[in-house]
Protein backbone atom coordinates (compact mmCIF):
# COMPACT_ATOMS: atom_id res chain seq x y z
CA UNK A 1 0.00 0.00 0.00
CA UNK A 2 2.67 2.18 1.38
CA UNK A 3 4.04 2.48 -3.28
CA UNK A 4 0.59 3.69 -4.33
CA UNK A 5 0.48 6.12 -1.41
CA UNK A 6 3.95 7.22 -2.43
CA UNK A 7 3.10 7.66 -5.85
CA UNK A 8 -0.04 9.50 -5.28
CA UNK A 9 1.60 11.79 -3.13
CA UNK A 10 4.65 12.12 -5.49
CA UNK A 11 2.19 12.47 -8.34
CA UNK A 12 0.52 15.72 -6.64
CA UNK A 13 3.97 17.23 -5.42
CA UNK A 14 4.85 17.07 -9.04
CA UNK A 15 1.89 18.58 -9.97
CA UNK A 16 1.23 21.27 -7.79
CA UNK A 17 4.76 22.64 -7.28
CA UNK A 18 5.83 25.54 -9.77
CA UNK A 19 8.94 27.16 -9.69
CA UNK A 20 11.33 23.82 -9.14
CA UNK A 21 12.67 22.06 -6.84
CA UNK A 22 13.40 24.06 -3.58
CA UNK A 23 9.55 24.54 -3.73
CA UNK A 24 8.56 21.36 -2.92
CA UNK A 25 10.44 20.97 0.33
CA UNK A 26 7.04 22.02 2.24
CA UNK A 27 5.00 19.56 0.08
CA UNK A 28 7.67 17.02 1.12
CA UNK A 29 7.93 17.62 4.75
CA UNK A 30 4.19 17.26 4.98
CA UNK A 31 4.41 14.16 3.20
CA UNK A 32 7.02 12.28 5.56
CA UNK A 33 5.69 13.78 8.70
CA UNK A 34 1.95 12.56 7.81
CA UNK A 35 2.96 8.87 6.97
CA UNK A 36 5.25 8.69 9.34
CA UNK A 37 8.14 8.15 6.79
CA UNK A 38 11.48 9.94 7.65
CA UNK A 39 11.98 12.01 10.67
CA UNK A 40 12.30 15.38 10.25
CA UNK A 41 16.05 15.11 10.71
CA UNK A 42 16.74 12.16 8.61
CA UNK A 43 15.29 14.26 5.32
CA UNK A 44 17.56 16.96 6.34
CA UNK A 45 20.11 14.90 5.91
CA UNK A 46 18.85 13.18 2.42
CA UNK A 47 18.55 16.81 1.33
CA UNK A 48 21.91 17.16 1.81
CA UNK A 49 23.10 14.43 0.17
CA UNK A 50 20.31 15.45 -2.66
CA UNK A 51 22.40 18.87 -3.17
CA UNK A 52 25.96 17.76 -2.96
CA UNK A 53 25.45 15.15 -5.96
CA UNK A 54 24.46 15.77 -9.78
CA UNK A 55 21.26 16.12 -10.93
CA UNK A 56 18.33 17.88 -10.26
CA UNK A 57 17.59 18.24 -6.46
CA UNK A 58 14.17 17.26 -6.08
CA UNK A 59 14.83 13.95 -8.28
CA UNK A 60 17.91 13.35 -6.29
CA UNK A 61 15.44 13.53 -2.86
CA UNK A 62 12.38 11.66 -4.51
CA UNK A 63 14.71 8.90 -5.38
CA UNK A 64 16.45 9.12 -1.84
CA UNK A 65 12.94 9.36 -0.24
CA UNK A 66 11.35 6.26 -2.35
CA UNK A 67 14.32 3.98 -1.47
CA UNK A 68 13.61 4.34 2.06
CA UNK A 69 10.18 3.87 1.96
CA UNK A 70 10.47 1.39 -0.24
CA UNK A 71 13.33 -0.41 1.88
CA UNK A 72 10.96 -0.45 5.11
CA UNK A 73 8.72 -2.50 3.05
CA UNK A 74 10.35 -5.11 1.01
CA UNK A 75 13.82 -4.77 1.32
CA UNK A 76 16.27 -4.24 -1.89
CA UNK A 77 13.83 -5.11 -4.01
CA UNK A 78 11.37 -2.58 -2.79
CA UNK A 79 13.59 0.29 -1.93
CA UNK A 80 14.21 0.39 -6.12
CA UNK A 81 10.73 0.16 -6.61
CA UNK A 82 9.86 2.71 -4.79
CA UNK A 83 12.60 5.10 -5.72
CA UNK A 84 11.19 4.40 -9.43
CA UNK A 85 7.89 4.83 -7.89
CA UNK A 86 8.45 8.45 -6.45
CA UNK A 87 10.86 9.44 -9.17
CA UNK A 88 8.15 8.39 -12.05
CA UNK A 89 5.42 10.00 -9.99
CA UNK A 90 7.21 13.47 -9.58
CA UNK A 91 7.94 13.75 -12.98
CA UNK A 92 4.65 12.47 -14.78
CA UNK A 93 2.54 15.37 -14.50
CA UNK A 94 4.94 17.85 -15.49
CA UNK A 95 5.93 15.37 -18.84
CA UNK A 96 2.43 15.52 -20.05
CA UNK A 97 2.29 19.39 -18.99
CA UNK A 98 5.12 20.28 -20.90
CA UNK A 99 4.03 18.03 -24.01
CA UNK A 100 0.76 19.84 -24.49
CA UNK A 101 1.98 23.41 -23.57
CA UNK A 102 4.52 23.03 -26.04
CA UNK A 103 2.21 22.33 -28.59
CA UNK A 104 -0.22 25.46 -28.01
CA UNK A 105 3.16 27.70 -26.68
CA UNK A 106 2.62 31.10 -28.02
CA UNK A 107 -1.16 31.11 -26.97
CA UNK A 108 -0.47 29.71 -23.64
CA UNK A 109 2.27 32.11 -22.42
CA UNK A 110 0.40 35.20 -23.78
CA UNK A 111 -2.78 34.19 -22.13
CA UNK A 112 -3.59 36.88 -19.57
CA UNK A 113 -5.27 34.49 -17.62
CA UNK A 114 -1.99 31.78 -17.32
CA UNK A 115 -0.47 35.36 -16.64
CA UNK A 116 -2.68 36.13 -13.94
CA UNK A 117 -2.69 32.96 -12.13
CA UNK A 118 1.06 32.55 -12.07
CA UNK A 119 1.46 36.40 -10.45
CA UNK A 120 -0.99 35.03 -8.17
CA UNK A 121 1.25 31.35 -7.28
CA UNK A 122 5.05 33.12 -7.70
CA UNK A 123 4.25 35.17 -3.80
CA UNK A 124 3.08 32.03 -2.68
CA UNK A 125 5.75 29.33 -3.50
CA UNK A 126 8.19 32.14 -1.84
CA UNK A 127 6.36 31.87 1.04
CA UNK A 128 6.10 28.47 0.86
CA UNK A 129 9.99 28.77 0.63
CA UNK A 130 10.70 30.69 3.61
CA UNK A 131 8.38 28.49 5.07
CA UNK A 132 10.96 25.77 4.59
CA UNK A 133 14.08 28.09 5.96
CA UNK A 134 12.20 28.56 8.95
CA UNK A 135 11.18 24.98 9.40
CA UNK A 136 15.14 23.85 9.01
CA UNK A 137 16.29 26.37 10.74
CA UNK A 138 14.03 24.97 13.96
CA UNK A 139 14.46 21.23 13.35
CA UNK A 140 19.13 22.27 13.49
CA UNK A 141 18.60 24.83 16.56
CA UNK A 142 15.77 23.62 18.36
CA UNK A 143 14.71 20.34 17.27
CA UNK A 144 11.77 19.66 20.04
CA UNK A 145 9.99 23.01 18.86
CA UNK A 146 7.49 23.10 17.00
CA UNK A 147 5.42 26.15 15.21
CA UNK A 148 2.68 24.27 14.63
CA UNK A 149 2.05 22.40 17.89
CA UNK A 150 2.84 25.64 19.98
CA UNK A 151 0.01 27.11 17.93
CA UNK A 152 -2.42 24.58 18.41
CA UNK A 153 -1.71 24.80 22.17
CA UNK A 154 -2.41 28.17 22.23
CA UNK A 155 -5.54 27.87 20.91
CA UNK A 156 -6.32 24.99 23.20
CA UNK A 157 -5.15 26.64 26.32
CA UNK A 158 -6.33 30.73 25.55
CA UNK A 159 -9.83 30.11 27.45
CA UNK A 160 -8.56 28.55 30.74
CA UNK A 161 -8.08 30.57 33.97
CA UNK A 162 -4.64 31.57 34.44
CA UNK A 163 -3.49 29.22 36.94
CA UNK A 164 -4.23 26.47 34.64
CA UNK A 165 -2.66 28.15 31.66
CA UNK A 166 0.46 28.32 33.67
CA UNK A 167 0.86 25.09 34.75
CA UNK A 168 -0.57 23.57 30.91
CA UNK A 169 2.50 25.83 29.44
CA UNK A 170 5.27 25.05 31.66
CA UNK A 171 5.54 21.41 31.05
CA UNK A 172 5.66 22.52 27.21
CA UNK A 173 7.69 25.13 27.74
CA UNK A 174 10.60 23.01 28.97
CA UNK A 175 10.08 20.19 26.60
CA UNK A 176 9.83 22.72 23.59
CA UNK A 177 13.30 24.47 24.40
CA UNK A 178 14.82 21.54 26.33
CA UNK A 179 17.06 21.19 23.28
CA UNK A 180 18.68 23.97 22.53
CA UNK A 181 22.00 23.21 20.03
CA UNK A 182 23.65 26.73 20.00
CA UNK A 183 26.98 25.00 18.54
CA UNK A 184 24.60 24.54 15.37
CA UNK A 185 23.04 28.08 15.54
CA UNK A 186 26.82 29.21 15.75
CA UNK A 187 27.45 27.42 12.91
CA UNK A 188 24.85 28.48 10.60
CA UNK A 189 25.49 32.21 11.39
CA UNK A 190 29.23 30.98 10.26
CA UNK A 191 28.30 29.23 7.06
CA UNK A 192 25.17 31.53 5.83
CA UNK A 193 27.60 34.24 4.73
CA UNK A 194 29.30 32.30 2.35
CA UNK A 195 26.10 30.87 1.00
CA UNK A 196 25.38 34.27 -0.84
CA UNK A 197 28.41 36.20 -1.10
CA UNK A 198 30.27 36.35 -4.82
CA UNK A 199 33.98 36.08 -4.92
CA UNK A 200 34.60 37.73 -8.54
CA UNK A 201 32.03 37.25 -10.46
CA UNK A 202 30.99 33.86 -9.33
CA UNK A 203 28.92 32.21 -6.17
CA UNK A 204 30.96 29.61 -4.09
CA UNK A 205 29.89 26.19 -5.55
CA UNK A 206 27.48 24.67 -3.12
CA UNK A 207 28.84 21.34 -3.49
CA UNK A 208 32.37 22.52 -1.91
CA UNK A 209 29.91 24.57 0.76
CA UNK A 210 28.26 21.29 1.59
CA UNK A 211 31.29 19.53 1.80
CA UNK A 212 33.31 22.23 3.89
CA UNK A 213 30.64 22.03 6.63
CA UNK A 214 30.61 18.51 6.92
CA UNK A 215 34.34 18.84 7.94
CA UNK A 216 33.70 21.34 9.83
CA UNK A 217 30.97 19.52 11.71
CA UNK A 218 33.44 16.43 11.96
CA UNK A 219 35.68 19.06 13.69
CA UNK A 220 33.62 20.45 15.79
CA UNK A 221 31.56 17.92 17.07
CA UNK A 222 33.55 14.55 16.19
CA UNK A 223 37.16 15.82 16.74
CA UNK A 224 36.40 17.84 19.44
CA UNK A 225 33.53 16.22 20.79
CA UNK A 226 31.15 19.47 21.30
CA UNK A 227 28.10 18.62 22.50
CA UNK A 228 24.89 18.21 19.47
CA UNK B 1 16.91 24.73 -36.36
CA UNK B 2 17.91 21.20 -38.38
CA UNK B 3 15.62 19.15 -36.78
CA UNK B 4 16.21 15.50 -38.99
CA UNK B 5 19.43 16.12 -37.60
CA UNK B 6 19.33 15.16 -34.15
CA UNK B 7 18.57 11.50 -32.89
CA UNK B 8 16.95 10.39 -30.27
CA UNK B 9 20.18 8.59 -29.39
CA UNK B 10 22.06 12.39 -29.70
CA UNK B 11 19.11 13.99 -27.22
CA UNK B 12 19.48 11.38 -24.13
CA UNK B 13 23.03 11.23 -24.47
CA UNK B 14 22.98 15.05 -24.43
CA UNK B 15 20.64 15.08 -20.94
CA UNK B 16 22.34 12.74 -19.81
CA UNK B 17 25.07 14.17 -19.30
CA UNK B 18 24.08 17.25 -18.48
CA UNK B 19 21.76 15.14 -15.52
CA UNK B 20 25.38 13.77 -14.51
CA UNK B 21 27.66 16.58 -14.42
CA UNK B 22 25.51 19.26 -13.49
CA UNK B 23 25.05 20.05 -9.60
CA UNK B 24 22.98 22.99 -7.68
CA UNK B 25 19.51 22.25 -9.70
CA UNK B 26 17.60 23.51 -12.65
CA UNK B 27 18.88 27.07 -12.35
CA UNK B 28 22.37 25.88 -12.59
CA UNK B 29 21.54 23.36 -15.50
CA UNK B 30 20.11 26.50 -17.89
CA UNK B 31 23.23 27.72 -18.10
CA UNK B 32 25.02 24.47 -19.27
CA UNK B 33 21.82 23.79 -21.57
CA UNK B 34 22.33 26.90 -22.90
CA UNK B 35 25.97 26.06 -23.32
CA UNK B 36 25.32 22.86 -25.04
CA UNK B 37 22.15 23.21 -27.05
CA UNK B 38 22.44 27.07 -28.06
CA UNK B 39 26.06 27.49 -28.47
CA UNK B 40 27.67 24.06 -29.26
CA UNK B 41 25.23 22.05 -30.72
CA UNK B 42 22.94 24.86 -32.51
CA UNK B 43 19.62 22.63 -31.79
CA UNK B 44 18.16 25.78 -30.46
CA UNK B 45 18.14 29.18 -31.31
CA UNK B 46 18.45 32.13 -28.24
CA UNK B 47 14.94 32.77 -28.56
CA UNK B 48 13.48 29.47 -28.35
CA UNK B 49 16.13 28.78 -25.23
CA UNK B 50 14.51 32.14 -23.43
CA UNK B 51 10.87 30.09 -24.26
CA UNK B 52 12.22 27.13 -22.53
CA UNK B 53 12.95 28.86 -19.75
CA UNK B 54 9.69 30.48 -19.13
CA UNK B 55 7.78 27.45 -19.99
CA UNK B 56 10.45 25.54 -17.42
CA UNK B 57 9.47 27.65 -14.86
CA UNK B 58 5.91 28.26 -15.18
CA UNK B 59 4.66 25.09 -15.63
CA UNK B 60 4.38 22.66 -12.62
CA UNK B 61 7.20 20.27 -11.45
CA UNK B 62 10.94 20.64 -11.79
CA UNK B 63 12.96 23.32 -13.63
CA UNK B 64 15.49 21.06 -15.20
CA UNK B 65 13.52 18.07 -15.87
CA UNK B 66 10.76 20.52 -17.49
CA UNK B 67 13.62 21.74 -19.74
CA UNK B 68 14.60 18.44 -21.10
CA UNK B 69 10.92 17.61 -21.99
CA UNK B 70 10.39 20.69 -23.81
CA UNK B 71 13.46 20.47 -25.68
CA UNK B 72 13.00 16.51 -26.43
CA UNK B 73 9.36 17.17 -27.79
CA UNK B 74 10.22 19.86 -29.80
CA UNK B 75 13.07 18.13 -31.34
CA UNK B 76 12.03 14.87 -31.95
CA UNK B 77 8.19 14.98 -30.38
CA UNK B 78 6.68 12.60 -28.02
CA UNK B 79 10.00 9.94 -28.14
CA UNK B 80 12.34 12.82 -27.68
CA UNK B 81 10.15 14.05 -24.83
CA UNK B 82 10.34 10.58 -23.01
CA UNK B 83 14.06 10.07 -23.57
CA UNK B 84 15.08 13.54 -23.04
CA UNK B 85 13.56 13.17 -19.50
CA UNK B 86 15.02 9.70 -18.99
CA UNK B 87 18.20 11.34 -20.30
CA UNK B 88 18.06 14.07 -17.08
CA UNK B 89 16.81 11.50 -14.78
CA UNK B 90 18.64 8.78 -15.21
CA UNK B 91 21.87 9.93 -13.27
CA UNK B 92 20.32 11.09 -10.32
CA UNK B 93 18.24 7.96 -10.08
CA UNK B 94 21.24 5.41 -10.07
CA UNK B 95 23.92 7.41 -8.01
CA UNK B 96 21.16 8.30 -5.51
CA UNK B 97 20.49 4.20 -4.95
CA UNK B 98 24.23 3.25 -5.03
CA UNK B 99 24.68 6.23 -2.16
CA UNK B 100 21.40 5.34 -0.68
CA UNK B 101 23.38 1.93 0.52
CA UNK B 102 26.37 3.67 1.67
CA UNK B 103 24.57 6.35 3.94
CA UNK B 104 22.28 3.43 5.10
CA UNK B 105 25.62 1.27 6.22
CA UNK B 106 27.11 4.63 7.96
CA UNK B 107 23.98 5.44 9.63
CA UNK B 108 24.46 6.18 13.51
CA UNK B 109 27.77 6.51 13.49
CA UNK B 110 29.38 9.28 15.57
CA UNK B 111 31.83 10.33 12.41
CA UNK B 112 28.76 10.18 10.09
CA UNK B 113 26.02 11.79 12.19
CA UNK B 114 28.67 15.03 13.16
CA UNK B 115 30.04 15.26 9.36
CA UNK B 116 25.77 15.52 8.76
CA UNK B 117 25.17 18.18 11.82
CA UNK B 118 27.87 20.53 9.65
CA UNK B 119 25.96 19.85 6.45
CA UNK B 120 22.18 20.18 8.08
CA UNK B 121 23.97 24.07 9.01
CA UNK B 122 25.08 24.50 5.60
CA UNK B 123 21.20 23.60 3.88
CA UNK B 124 19.64 25.99 6.19
CA UNK B 125 21.79 28.70 4.11
CA UNK B 126 21.19 27.63 0.95
CA UNK B 127 17.58 27.17 0.79
CA UNK B 128 17.62 30.66 2.80
CA UNK B 129 19.80 31.15 -0.43
CA UNK B 130 17.25 30.17 -2.94
CA UNK B 131 14.54 32.31 -1.11
CA UNK B 132 15.97 34.57 -1.85
CA UNK B 133 16.73 34.39 -5.53
CA UNK B 134 13.02 32.85 -6.08
CA UNK B 135 11.67 36.01 -4.04
CA UNK B 136 13.17 38.37 -7.09
CA UNK B 137 11.21 36.48 -9.89
CA UNK B 138 7.78 38.21 -7.80
CA UNK B 139 5.78 41.58 -8.71
CA UNK B 140 5.64 43.42 -5.10
CA UNK B 141 3.22 44.84 -4.50
CA UNK B 142 0.47 45.43 -1.93
CA UNK B 143 -1.28 41.99 -3.39
CA UNK B 144 1.66 39.79 -3.24
CA UNK B 145 3.17 40.97 0.51
CA UNK B 146 -0.35 40.40 1.23
CA UNK B 147 -0.78 37.00 -0.06
CA UNK B 148 2.94 36.23 0.57
CA UNK B 149 2.05 37.11 4.29
CA UNK B 150 -0.38 35.03 4.40
CA UNK B 151 0.63 31.68 2.88
CA UNK B 152 3.79 31.95 4.96
CA UNK B 153 1.62 32.67 8.25
CA UNK B 154 -0.50 29.50 7.45
CA UNK B 155 2.16 27.20 5.82
CA UNK B 156 4.25 27.98 8.54
CA UNK B 157 1.62 27.84 12.00
CA UNK B 158 -0.89 25.11 10.66
CA UNK B 159 -1.66 21.38 8.94
CA UNK B 160 -3.47 23.12 6.05
CA UNK B 161 -2.48 21.63 2.89
CA UNK B 162 -0.04 23.59 0.93
CA UNK B 163 -1.36 22.90 -2.43
CA UNK B 164 -4.49 24.59 -1.60
CA UNK B 165 -2.79 27.28 -0.87
CA UNK B 166 -1.23 27.40 -4.49
CA UNK B 167 -4.74 26.87 -5.85
CA UNK B 168 -5.80 29.73 -4.37
CA UNK B 169 -3.01 31.69 -5.18
CA UNK B 170 -4.07 30.80 -8.79
CA UNK B 171 -7.19 31.98 -8.76
CA UNK B 172 -6.17 35.31 -6.66
CA UNK B 173 -3.94 36.04 -9.44
CA UNK B 174 -6.77 35.10 -12.27
CA UNK B 175 -9.65 37.67 -10.36
CA UNK B 176 -6.62 39.94 -10.04
CA UNK B 177 -6.43 40.17 -13.71
CA UNK B 178 -9.65 39.95 -14.45
CA UNK B 179 -10.56 43.48 -12.11
CA UNK B 180 -7.67 44.81 -13.92
CA UNK B 181 -8.68 44.28 -17.25
CA UNK B 182 -12.14 45.94 -16.18
CA UNK B 183 -9.92 49.18 -15.13
CA UNK B 184 -8.41 48.59 -18.66
CA UNK B 185 -4.92 48.64 -17.71
CA UNK B 186 -2.28 45.59 -17.57
CA UNK B 187 1.22 47.11 -15.97
CA UNK B 188 1.31 43.56 -14.80
CA UNK B 189 1.90 42.07 -18.13
CA UNK B 190 4.57 44.47 -19.44
CA UNK B 191 6.07 44.22 -15.80
CA UNK B 192 6.15 40.24 -16.36
CA UNK B 193 7.58 40.43 -19.94
CA UNK B 194 10.40 42.53 -18.94
CA UNK B 195 11.28 40.06 -15.88
CA UNK B 196 10.79 36.94 -17.84
CA UNK B 197 12.95 38.59 -20.74
CA UNK B 198 15.61 39.15 -18.07
CA UNK B 199 15.59 35.94 -15.47
CA UNK B 200 17.73 34.25 -18.01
Amino acid sequence: MSFLLLFWEYFQIGLFTIGGGYAMIPMVQQMVQKHGWLTQAELLNFMGIAESTPGPFSINLATFVGMKVGMAELGVFGGVLGATIATVGVVLPSLVVIVVVTKILNKFMQNKWVKGALNGIRPVVVALILSAVVSVVLEVILPNFSVKQTVAKLLQTIGLPSDQFQQQWQGFAEQSFGEFNWVSLLLVCVISPFAFVKIGNKKINPVFLILASGVLGLLVFGVFGVQQ
Amino acid sequence: MNKQKVSLWQLFWTFFKTGAFTFGGGLAMISILEEQLVAKKKWMTSQEMLDMIVIAESTPGVIAVNSATHVGYKLRGIAGALLATLGIVLPSFLLMIGLYFVVDAFQGNVWYNAFFAGIQCCVVALIANAFVKMSKLVQWNALSIAMFAISFVVSTATNFNVIFLILIGALVGIVATFVQGKKQQLPIDNALDQKQGGAQ
